[in-house]
């Protein structure tokens, strides 16, 4: 328990949300169905029954890309964090936004049992919200995908370098967000929601099943 | 593995004359059943081999053949991981003493808290076993928060007959370090539904007494033939390895007599225990090496005792009382040197008999056990204070030289002598001196100097020795000429203290020199006062005012006062802080103003920054009776501590446990986080210059956290023992040691289920709250009535809480009745009786109140049934917009500030209002507004008769809590157009209330701020409005919980039916005008950090939407605004599916 006594505020926020965050886009994962279910396995966080990947490359890739994102969320420069999945042109199809919102200026202690009522309410809230998803095309991929509020600058850091600038293409119009889950406490905001194209926007060639 | 195999091997033998089971298992192994039976168990999975487990014999080591050799075998892996794991992490230091959990094995059903896992971890530490499947036989208690309906219905085949207890029962058995009985615990659900269940069980357990029973004798071998024989030999071995004088023994054959009975008949357990109860406790304090097991068994049975819920509570206390006087004289030793903890036995206890500063740490409990209800209820009506922030008068006193003047009062002759009070009169001696009168002062004494510095100094100082029950006598009569004059009253300390005097009458230093002489008259010591504008400047002005003076700062002097001022004199500018500022040139407020807020802030800290700007200008915004909580309890000696052998500080230590839990006990508070302080001799350091002082000291600590608040003693105990371990330390190295209890959670707060503590506080408060009511009565009295309300309604209030025991409840209301009566001599009318409290009344005593009231209870009760839930939820909110209001520079003070110049009365009558609703929440709807308006009951038929004058005259608050009532008393007996009359005449009310009041334009659509305060001002507008569906609105903000969210209101309307609003037309503009302005404010305010709520509330909109023409123009009004902004903040539209 000590070593969170030490940590700034903001560090002990940063590292709770990394870890929910890396629980809950395996849960996407997993509730789209891009892998086999065989490739996940029960596992306890929050007191609440999750997914985990149990390929190691899958697994690898959650963890490292959203521990990437630690010092950027601690310093509040992560505007929000998304789950991607597009089809082969590159087109996104549908996409997992998770929108944060750090507070830099909270001074106190954060009691990790409150921030984690709030977000197990995500994982709950995720769990059912099957319904609320596009069934995909059947050749799709995904992938994570930060957006900043500024350039970070050169670092010499490892984890960071993982982060690559990207320019994912867009939908030509503004797309249609169904709201999941929000919470908002003093230490942090997340707002989890879900975009879909909009009804005029162009329909991908592939189309969809 | 072989160890495995000898188990498997007995477990067969134990089923074996299960017939049906053993035939399954061996047709297991033949494959032609297989199919069936598979099918057959999948039905079971998370149920496991439940039933099934004896064909776990035949396939320890083949291939699985089928899902119930599957679940053998993963049982038999959880077992040995289990196993492995428990044996590296199994409790350190524990020995030859028994695990707390030893036989018990848990199997934890769906969501916990702590979670299954934590709970593993509980049971691994301390030596019981977690099964991950239940099995009937393996498992003896089933953990769960909750239960479906269907598994309490069947609860039978549910549980198999094992007990359903809660979490809770792990976590405080590992508290108190011993093994409780689950009884209590068990599962509120069942406790509800099926009273009978656990006398059931106890009765079961005796007949049949080889079956699973959760008695720990029983639990630490189940197969033990019979469980009251395995008792009797228990108290044996006790027997035997006791050495004490034969009274115990015959007390402990007894006990164990008593066990024998318990088990055997259970009806009989609880007047047994009872009289056992001393003994047993008796023996435990000796410090002996009984077997543990022993201990806990008797304990248990002991601890099952407590927790029976009858009449017999009150011989425990009794017992309780007994057992915290004994041990502490067994335990002590004789003495060989005094004045240490080598030679005093009962040094701790003298050593906090004598000293000062415990004297004035603990004062402050007695002074809030004494003035609780008078100052809580100067705290409630302090909005006014903020009312006229220009106007304020605070008052400091402060006793001249306290320690000193008391004692002396006896000896006017001593008056100009030089004198001081010191514990000890050596004239050679290292005491230091605590306080020192002027005489003494001006020769150089100061307190803090030993006192043959003193001597040396001024040779004729006369030197008294302290008499606390003098200071507690005078602090006492200090505090009542207080009260006397002011009901906003903030104690300081025993000699201390701060009045708001804003609305008292006449010149506040005329009030001053009163007090003053009538502090001098009762209790012969003088005051200083000083008076101010806020509490800094009236303490300031205390400093000038001394010794025996007053003196008034005005506000336009306190920039001259402060610029001279050295800083030092700043209260909360200690050594550190002034020796920083110092070194940045700063000596005098003067020159500390010259430096910014931001550099301030920079350098010491935004609080501290805040605090010097704030107080070199004489700006001080707190308010009077702002009383701070503690944030921890302890006790520490950092005098006289020597030490021989470790076992004289086990009995300091246990001794210091004592005086920390009394004081827990004292400020009503348990603790979850244990700091063990040492100080331990550098190595040095020489023999201190001050006699038994601690000299050059290390400091260390230790702390540790338990998973459940405690105040008791012999957890406390315990754990310091722990902790002092941890240390591992030449106990003659200790020079000091102290005890501090932080995480402190408030006892009302912290007992879950716990009938024994709630019951026994309940006893002793029950008591000493009648006495406090009489006590206070004649006090509060004379200072004005509201306080013994305030009490009355106290008590009223808990009792709602807490209804546990009957006869408690009887009494509490009796004197609660006395309070009334006290106040008015006559029974409450009926109009003040609480709904809530008359129907959880049990029958006989409603039956009798009934009586009293000569039947009208009955037809009262009938009248409010429908009402009282809405009344509940709107005096609910309201009580909590003035909690918020008293913090905030609200309309609604300064309205009420306005009548109370007006209209004295009325004001009163609004304050008793407020101070009974913030004390007593469910108690609330007893106050009667003046003239002419009545309760719910008795209200008007129609505003009409109301007298609009009188209305005008009432604080906000109240006059819309009426007018609230009124239009949803009418609605089913009047026609619309008569709602039209009344509610023009409180909208210009408020009008000219607002006009007056300069608090800007309160046009009804105009301003900006509709979801500003506590409720939301939009809810205050609606409920005024001619429109009902803006009515119906505000009605449902209360009812939906007041949470300040619109959908949960959205949601409450969409069971009303939307298609009688529309045909009600007038008004139709104004109210789609407010609902857009309202709904687009709200989506400004959310549109940020929860678009959910903001969805949610439009899907419902929407839906409105398809039944009202209203809520279509509303929504296609306000659909495009929200879309943009949606836009703006995330790109991209909201999603309105069409699907619903």
């Amino acid at each position: 328990m000590d070593h969170k006594d030490n940590q700034s505020p903001q560090g002990e926020t940063a590292r709770i949300l990394i870890e929910f965050l890396e629980v809950a886009i395996t849960s996407i994962v997993f509730l789209k169905g891009v892998y086999p279910s065989g490739a996940f396995e029960r596992r306890r966080y929050m007191n609440l029954v999750v997914q985990r990947a149990r390929h190691p490359q899958l697994r690898d890739y959650i963890h490292s890309a959203v521990f990437g994102l630690l010092p950027f969320i601690q310093k509040g420069m992560v505007e929000r964090a998304a789950v991607i999945f597009f089809n082969t042109d590159g087109i996104p199809v549908e996409r997992f936004v998770f929108k944060l919102a750090v507070n830099l200026s909270y001074g106190s202690k954060v009691e990790e049992a409150d921030l984690e009522f709030s977000l197990r309410s995500f994982l709950i809230k995720l769990s059912v919200s099957e319904s609320l998803t596009k069934v995909l095309p059947c050749d799709y991929r995904w992938e994570i995908t930060a957006y900043f509020r500024s350039l970070p600058e050169a670092s010499a850091n490892k984890d960071v370098k993982q982060w690559i600038p990207t320019d994912a293409r867009q939908w030509e119009q503004p797309p249609l967000l169904t709201p999941i889950k929000s919470m908002s406490s003093e230490p942090l905001c997340v707002q989890l929601y879900i975009e879909h194209p909009s009804l005029s926007e162009p329909k991908p060639q592939n189309g969809e099943v | 593995m072989s160890m495995e195999s000898t188990r498997s091997d007995k477990s067969a033998k134990r089923s074996f004359n299960n017939n049906r089971n053993s035939a399954s298992s061996n047709s297991n192994s033949n494959p032609s059943n297989k199919k069936k039976k598979t099918s057959q168990k999948t039905l079971g999975v998370a149920w496991g081999s439940n039933s099934r487990s004896s064909s776990r014999s035949s396939f320890s080591n083949s291939p699985f053949s089928n899902f119930g050799s599957y679940m053998v075998e993963k049982n038999r892996k959880l077992q040995n991981q289990f196993e492995a794991e428990a044996s590296t992490s199994s409790h350190g230091g524990s020995g030859s003493v028994k695990p707390i959990f030893d036989g018990v094995s848990i199997f934890v059903d769906g969501f916990t808290v702590p979670s299954s896992q934590e709970l593993r971890g509980y049971m691994l530490k301390h030596g019981g076993r977690f099964e991950n499947y239940f099995s009937r036989r393996r498992v003896t208690h089933i953990i769960c928060s909750n239960l479906p309906d269907s598994k309490i219905k069947n609860l039978r085949s549910f549980s198999r007959g094992l007990p359903v207890v809660k979490p809770a029962w792990i976590l405080e058995s590992v508290a108190v370090n011993k093994l409780l009985s689950w009884v209590p615990f068990q599962l509120d659900q069942l406790a509800n539904n099926q009273p009978k269940l656990s006398s059931f069980f106890t009765l079961k357990r005796s007949s049949v007494s080889n079956s699973a029973s959760t008695h720990a004798p029983c639990q630490v071998n189940p197969e033990a033939e019979d469980s009251s024989l395995k008792v009797g030999t228990s108290g044996d071995t006790y027997f035997s390895e006791v050495s004490e004088p034969f009274e115990h023994r015959k007390q402990i054959s007894r006990e164990s007599d008593d066990l024998v009975n318990e088990n055997s008949n259970a009806s009989l357990v609880e007047e047994t225990a009872g009289s056992s109860g001393k003994p047993c406790e008796v023996a435990m304090g000796i410090p002996s090496n009984i077997d543990a097991e022993d201990e806990s068994s008797v304990k248990n049975d002991l601890q099952s005792s407590h927790y029976q819920p009858t009449a017999l509570v009150s011989s425990n206390c009794i017992n309780n009382q007994n057992m915290k006087g004994s041990p502490s004289s067994m335990v002590s030793e004789p003495s060989n040197q005094s004045h240490s903890t080598l030679g005093d036995p009962n040094f701790v206890e003298n050593y906090f008999k004598n000293s000062r500063l415990h004297f004035i740490g603990t004062w402050r409990n007695r002074y809030r056990k004494r003035f609780h209800s008078l100052s809580n209820g100067f705290n409630c009506t302090s909005s006014n204070i903020k009312a006229s922030p220009l106007k304020t008068a605070i008052m400091h006193v402060d006793m001249d030289c306290f320690f000193v003047s008391v004692v002396i009062r006896n000896h006017p002759e001593l008056l100009d002598k030089p004198v001081a009070v010191c514990h000890s009169d050596n004239t050679k001696g290292t005491a230091e001196i605590s306080s020192a009168n002027y005489p003494a002062r001006d020769y150089g004494i100061k307190a803090g100097m030993f006192v043959r510095n003193a001597k040396a100094l001024c040779p004729h100082l006369v030197i008294f020795p302290y008499n606390f029950e003098a200071y507690e006598e005078v602090a006492d009569q200090f505090y009542n000429v207080l009260h006397k004059h002011g009901n906003k009253v903030q104690a300081v300390s025993c000699d201390e203290a701060f009045l708001d005097v804003t609305d008292s009458e006449g010149d506040p230093q005329l009030l001053a020199s009163k007090i003053r002489k009538e502090i001098f008259e009762t209790t012969r010591c003088t005051a200083s006062v000083g008076i101010a504008g806020n509490m800094l400047m009236a303490r300031l002005a205390t400093r000038t005012a001394k010794p025996d003076g007053q003196c008034y700062i005005p506000p336009e002097r306190v920039d001259d006062y402060l610029s001279q001022l050295p800083i030092k004199a700043l209260p909360g500018i200690g050594h550190v802080l002034e020796e920083k500022l110092k070194k940045q040139n700063v000596w005098t407020c003067g020159q500390l103003r010259m430096i910014s807020k931001d550099s301030l802030q920079k350098d010491f800290g935004l609080k501290t920054g805040e605090m010097l700007w704030n107080y070199s200008r004489g700006v001080d915004n707190r308010l009077v009776g702002l009383i701070q909580e503690s944030k921890s309890v302890g006790a520490e000696v950092n005098w006289g501590v020597r030490f021989k052998d470790l076992k004289d500080a086990q009995n300091f230590l246990s001794n210091l446990c004592k005086e920390v839990s009394l004081r827990l006990q004292g400020c009503g508070v348990e603790g979850r986080t244990f700091t063990l302080k040492i100080k331990k001799r550098r190595k040095d350091a020489e023999e201190p210059i001050k006699y038994m002082g601690h000299g050059d000291c290390e400091n260390l600590s230790h702390s540790t956290t338990v998973p459940v608040a405690t105040d008791d003693v012999e957890v406390l105990q315990r754990i310091t023992k722990q902790l002092f371990g941890s240390f591992h330390l030449d106990v003659k190295e200790i020079r000091g040691v102290g005890l501090q209890v932080s995480r402190l959670e408030s006892t009302e707060n912290s007992k879950q289920g716990l009938e024994r503590n709630s019951l026994k506080s309940w006893l002793a408060s029950a008591s000493a709250r009648t006495e406090e009511l009489c006590k206070n009565s004649h006090v509060a009295k004379e200072s004005s009535n509201r306080g013994c309300e305030g009490e009355g309604d106290e008590t009223l209030g808990q009792l709602c809480g807490n209804s546990v025991g009957l006869s408690i409840q009887m009494d509490s209301n009796t004197s609660n009745g006395a309070a009334c009566l006290n106040e008015v001599s006559v029974l409450p009318p009926l109009c003040h009786l609480d709904m809530g409290v008359l129907k959880s009344l049990p029958p006989e005593l409603f039956s009798e109140l009934n009586e009293i009231y000569g039947g009208k209870l009955v037809d009262l009760i009938a009248k409010n049934k429908g009402k009282t839930e809405n009344i509940n939820h709107t005096l609910s909110a309201y009580s909590h917009e003035k909690i918020e209001g008293a913090m905030k520079e609200g309309q609604a003070a300064r309205l009420s500030s306005m009548v109370f110049q007006n209209e004295i009365p009325v004001e009163n009558k609004a304050e008793q209002h407020i101070a009974k609703e913030v004390l007593a929440v469910s108690g609330a709807e007893s106050f009667v507004p003046a003239s002419g308006l009545k309760k719910t009951d008795l209200i008007p038929s129609s505003l009409s008769q109301v007298d609009t004058s009188v209305l005008q005259q009432l604080p906000e608050e109240l006059k819309v809590d009426i007018l609230e009532h009124l239009p949803a008393h009418r609605m089913q007996v009047f026609s619309p157009n008569v709602l039209l009359d009344p509610t023009e005449i409180p909208l210009e009310a408020l009008g000219t209330k607002t006009a007056e009041n300069n608090s800007g334009s309160k046009d009804f659509v105009l301003d900006n701020n509709l979801w500003v305060g506590i409720p939301p001002q939009w809810v205050d507008k609606f409920k005024v409005s001619n429109c009902l569906i803006l009515n119906i609105l505000a009605e449902m903000y209360y009812k939906s919980g007041s949470t300040g969210n619109l959908s949960p209101i959205l949601q409450r309307i969409s069971s009303v039916s939307l298609h009688q609003l529309d045909a009600f037309q007038d008004g139709w503009d104004e109210a789609m005008y407010i609902l857009c302005e309202l709904l687009k404010q709200y989506i400004k305010l959310k549109i940020e950090l929860d678009i959910e709520e903001i969805y949610v509330c439009f899907r419902l909109l929407r839906r409105f939407a398809m039944k009202s023409e209203l809520f279509i123009q509303v929504y296609n009004i306000v659909s495009p605004y929200l879309q943009a902004l949606v836009g703006e903040n995330y790109g991209g539209n909201l999603h309105m599916s069409l699907k619903d």
